[in-house]
């Protein structure tokens, strides 16, 4: 009996050793990562006007840190910071450097980090109590300032003037920008003075803009290590037993009027708060999340999802015919009420599907939505020059920590900034959500839904960490095969 | 044989529901203290009104039970608070609470209505830790937890009286008082470059004297007084009885250089190794850094076996089961997903395992052969909860 148990173990156990393959939990170093990026990118700067900031701040990651820094499990960890505290008012605080160098092998120094934080936020005073110790001032309560500071535009650059050139940026992160390609390739190698330790892999690259349809249709991601995919690509990859990984439901897909009521571009007319918010009940949310979102996808009625509040039910996202053919027809009887451009963005077939599906629930409401295809959607200069009324836009969920993630949306928003300062002052939920509520009020913002971000990742990648949210922490990422 | 593998079926099963049933008396236990700060909280907002009606929604993961046990101590607390609970035509103020929860928690939502105005008060209630899923097996791996903490544990010492951590940056002594480790004191390890990434450290302790070893340092000193004296050092690593290997200095493996009793002799670079002298036969297993395990037998020169899959750390143990020698070695996983170690023979040219895989809720760092006859494993785990513990690995024979 005692040997048969021990032929079955044998069986069973290598079986699994054969499943399991190659491997083991001690990481390799060495190797290229190669990653396929949907979107192109055209600069790196942490605090550009970027058209695709969400890719541009996972390749930066690499290259430049921040004070602190959130894990996987979203817990809140030190950074180029090892400690901090702050006043009682939270309005006066202290961060204590650690001992790190920039990658022109320079020290980091306090003064080098206020100058950084400066540019990235001027409304606060900064300055260098000492060499390792920054203070930051600021003229209203910010209680998470240490979850804010772990935000990708507050990443720790430091600009070196290069003549009538953009300045170089010089960061102390685990890799070093080493070719630059706009819009097309970079290439990051291994920082072998990291104080963290030198990283596993000798360089990462990243291919910008591949259409990954094609790429699957001819099987060449084998080379790749991950890539992007949108959430219809799901089922072929499913079927070929490829491994994929889905955030939570993060992102929000929302409608954003570009004119607010008051004080908008000269020459352009708002859209009538009854009509807005009349398609805002024509929205069929549930039919978009489950039909063009294959149910990968959860209907939006808050800025920020309900896994991360729990309080976004309290948000109505309901469709009411009835009640909008009364708002409209009540704007009518006072304003004429114009066909309304939605521009979407035309590097996402979901967007358009989503746009042109809206389009035809408005329509019911006597609403009419004329959506159309534009190509610079996410940079605020570009979009403050569009004849749009009216956007569709995906925003990446920032931070997991409530306040911060609504104040970071409200910025990727275009929506009054006022509010910033309530919301990071604010001590309790409740708080958050009145303030939410209040936003939504006023109906410039008509979520739609809350979307995944869907990676697909070579089974030879190992600790390939994607947060919550989405975002990747590739800090222990190693290749299976490097030696 | 059978009927003791069903008792153990059985302990497995029993301790699977005891777990169950005491994680959930621990939630159920903390809900009237979080109920009674809810009502103190509607009330406040409420200005103490003396009727009110009360509603319930769930929109959480709460079980009828935990939501029956969580509604009732709301009730009661209104009642502890001298409010009555009425009908909502003669209420006061009306109170609608939504069960909700968020990625790390609960949350109690109340939306209070007083006539025309409204108010919200959210109370969080943390998520109990989920209890831990027993695994029934014919266990013949037994661990136990030796410490615990929040930074990282390179490797560690205990005997009866003292407990030595290796951490990055410090050798922390503990000493034992009333049956807990105290701390005692902390010998600093200063260096100059920064460690490598996945850092790895081995600590010696024989009649008091600590020897601990890092990539391209080496540190001396004595329990007793508490000394450490650090120096940059290529000195090569005491892997275990009868292996001694050179470490990469800016990496996390064996260089493949040995010195010791097999000095000059060098295998290609390795994670983890381990050698045994069984009847006849002096056996050598090295998990290398390209995912291979080689088996030498008797002699240094050409591996007699290799195998694929295994994990890259390992450590014999001297058992009286079987053989009298068993490898307890790592599960081929990363740190995405929990690691479990296995006890396998060597038999011949081949590698039986003669255990069952044993889960272990986080990622192996580190296997040492430990104790006066190599009888025991001490091992580092980094567990998903982000803490770092020291354990001990036994074997125990199957009747």
């Amino acid at each position: 009996m005692k040997r048969l148990l021990l032929q079955l173990f044998a069986i069973s156990s290598l079986l699994l050793l054969a499943a399991g393959a190659y491997g083991g939990s001690r990481p390799r170093y060495g190797g290229t990562v190669r990653i396929l990026l949907h979107d192109r990118v055209l600069s790196i700067d942490p605090l550009g006007d970027e058209d695709r900031p969400a890719a541009r701040d996972r390749m930066a990651a690499l290259a430049f840190e921040n004070l602190t820094q959130v894990d996987a499990q979203g817990r809140l960890r030190p950074g180029l910071a090892t400690s901090w505290h702050a006043d009682q008012a939270k309005r006066a605080w202290q961060f204590r450097l650690r001992l790190a160098n920039f990658h022109d092998g320079t020290v980091l120094t306090a003064a080098d980090v206020a100058a950084s934080l400066a540019k990235s936020n001027p409304a606060w005073k900064y300055s260098a109590v000492d060499r390792q110790t920054v203070s930051i001032e600021t003229p209203y309560t910010v209680q998470q300032m240490p979850e804010l500071l772990a935000l990708p535009r507050y990443a720790i650059v430091k600009r070196q003037a290069d003549g009538n050139n953009p300045p170089i940026l010089i960061g102390t992160g685990s890799y070093k920008l080493n070719q630059w390609q706009a819009g097309e390739h970079a290439q990051f190698t291994a920082n072998e003075d990291y104080w963290g330790g030198r990283p596993f892999a000798d360089s990462i690259e990243f291919q910008m803009g591949s259409s990954v349809r094609e790429q699957l249709m001819d099987r060449q991601l084998g080379t790749y290590a991950a890539t992007e995919l949108s959430v219809d690509q799901i089922r072929n990859v499913e079927q070929n037993n490829q491994i994929l990984t889905l955030s939570r439901p993060a992102d929000l897909l929302a409608l954003v009027f570009l004119q607010p009521d008051s004080g908008g571009r000269p020459g352009r007319k708002p859209v009538d708060a009854r009509v807005r918010q009349a398609l805002g009940l024509t929205i069929n949310r549930a039919a978009i999340s489950n039909v063009i979102f294959q149910r990968k996808a959860i209907a939006a009625s808050g800025l920020l999802p309900q896994w991360l509040t729990g309080y976004e039910f309290m948000f109505s996202g309901a469709t009411n015919i009835d009640r909008a053919k009364e708002l409209r027809a009540d704007a009518a009887a006072f304003v004429v009420i114009s066909p309304i451009a939605l521009a979407y963005d035309f590097a996402d077939p979901l967007a358009r599907l989503a746009a042109e599906r809206i389009a035809v629930d408005a329509r019911e409401a006597g609403i009419i939505i004329q959506p159309y295809a534009e190509s610079h959607l996410y940079s605020k200069a570009a979009r403050a020059s569009i004849n749009a009324d009216a956007v569709l836009l995906r925003m990446p969920l920032q931070s997991l920590d409530p306040s911060v993630a609504l104040a970071a949306r409200i910025d990727d928003l275009g929506l009054p900034q006022e509010s910033s300062a309530v919301i990071l002052g604010a001590t309790r939920p409740e708080d958050l959500l009145e303030i939410e509520r209040k936003l939504l009020e006023s109906n410039r913002v008509l979520p739609v839904a809350h979307v995944p971000q869907v990676l697909w990742l070579n089974n030879t990648a190992h600790n390939w960490q994607q947060d919550l949210n989405g975002g990747w922490n590739l800090d222990q990422l190693w290749m299976e095969g490097a030696r | 044989m059978l009927k003791t593998a069903k008792q153990r079926w059985l302990c497995g099963f029993v301790f699977f529901c005891v777990a169950i049933a005491s994680a959930a008396s621990q939630e159920a236990t903390s809900f009237p203290a979080a109920a009674t700060e809810f009502v103190q909280l509607i009330q406040s907002r409420a200005g103490s009104p003396s009727a009110v009606s009360v509603t319930f929604q769930n929109l959480s993961s709460l079980s009828p039970e935990r939501l029956e046990a969580l509604q009732n101590a709301i009730f009661n607390s209104f009642r502890n608070a001298n409010v009555r609970v009425v009908k909502p035509e003669q209420a006061v103020a009306e109170v609608h609470i939504t069960f909700s929860e968020d990625w790390q928690g609960y949350l109690l939502i109340s939306g209070i209505q007083q006539g025309s105005s409204s108010q919200t008060v959210i109370k969080k209630l943390p998520r109990s830790q989920q209890a831990q899923s027993a695994h029934a097996t014919a266990l013949t791996i037994r661990k136990l937890a030796v410490w615990q903490q929040e930074t990282p544990v390179l490797d560690f010492y205990q005997d009866n009286q003292n407990l030595l951590v290796l951490e990055p940056n410090q050798v922390a002594v503990y000493s034992m008082d009333s049956g807990q480790w105290r701390p005692r004191q902390t010998l600093g390890i200063p260096h100059q470059n920064p460690w490598p990434r996945d850092l790895r450290g081995r600590l010696e302790v024989h009649g008091g004297e600590i020897n601990a070893f890092l990539p391209g340092a080496r540190c001396s000193g004595k329990i007793s007084p508490p000394s450490l004296d650090c120096r940059a050092s290529d000195d090569p690593w005491p892997m275990g009885e009868g292996l001694v290997a050179f470490f990469s200095p800016r990496k996390n493996f064996f260089n493949g250089l040995l010195a010791g009793p097999s000095a000059g002799a060098s295998v290609a670079p390795f994670f983890s190794g381990a050698t045994w002298q069984s009847s006849d036969q002096h056996v050598w297993l090295f998990t290398g850094t390209d995912g291979h395990t080689r088996l030498f037998q008797n002699d240094l020169g050409t591996p007699t076996a290799t195998f694929n899959g295994w994990g890259s750390t390992l450590a014999p143990v001297h058992s009286v089961c079987g053989s009298g020698w068993q490898v307890l070695t790592s599960s081929p996983a990363d740190t995405t997903r929990p690691d479990s170690v296995q006890a396998i023979e060597i038999s011949g040219h081949e590698a039986l395992p003669v255990s069952a895989p044993v889960d272990l809720a986080g990622t192996v760092e580190a296997l040492w052969t430990a104790g006066n006859y190599g009888q025991l494993v001490n091992g580092v785990l980094h567990s998903q909860q982000g803490k770092y513990e020291a354990f001990t690995l036994t074997v125990i024979c199957n009747q």
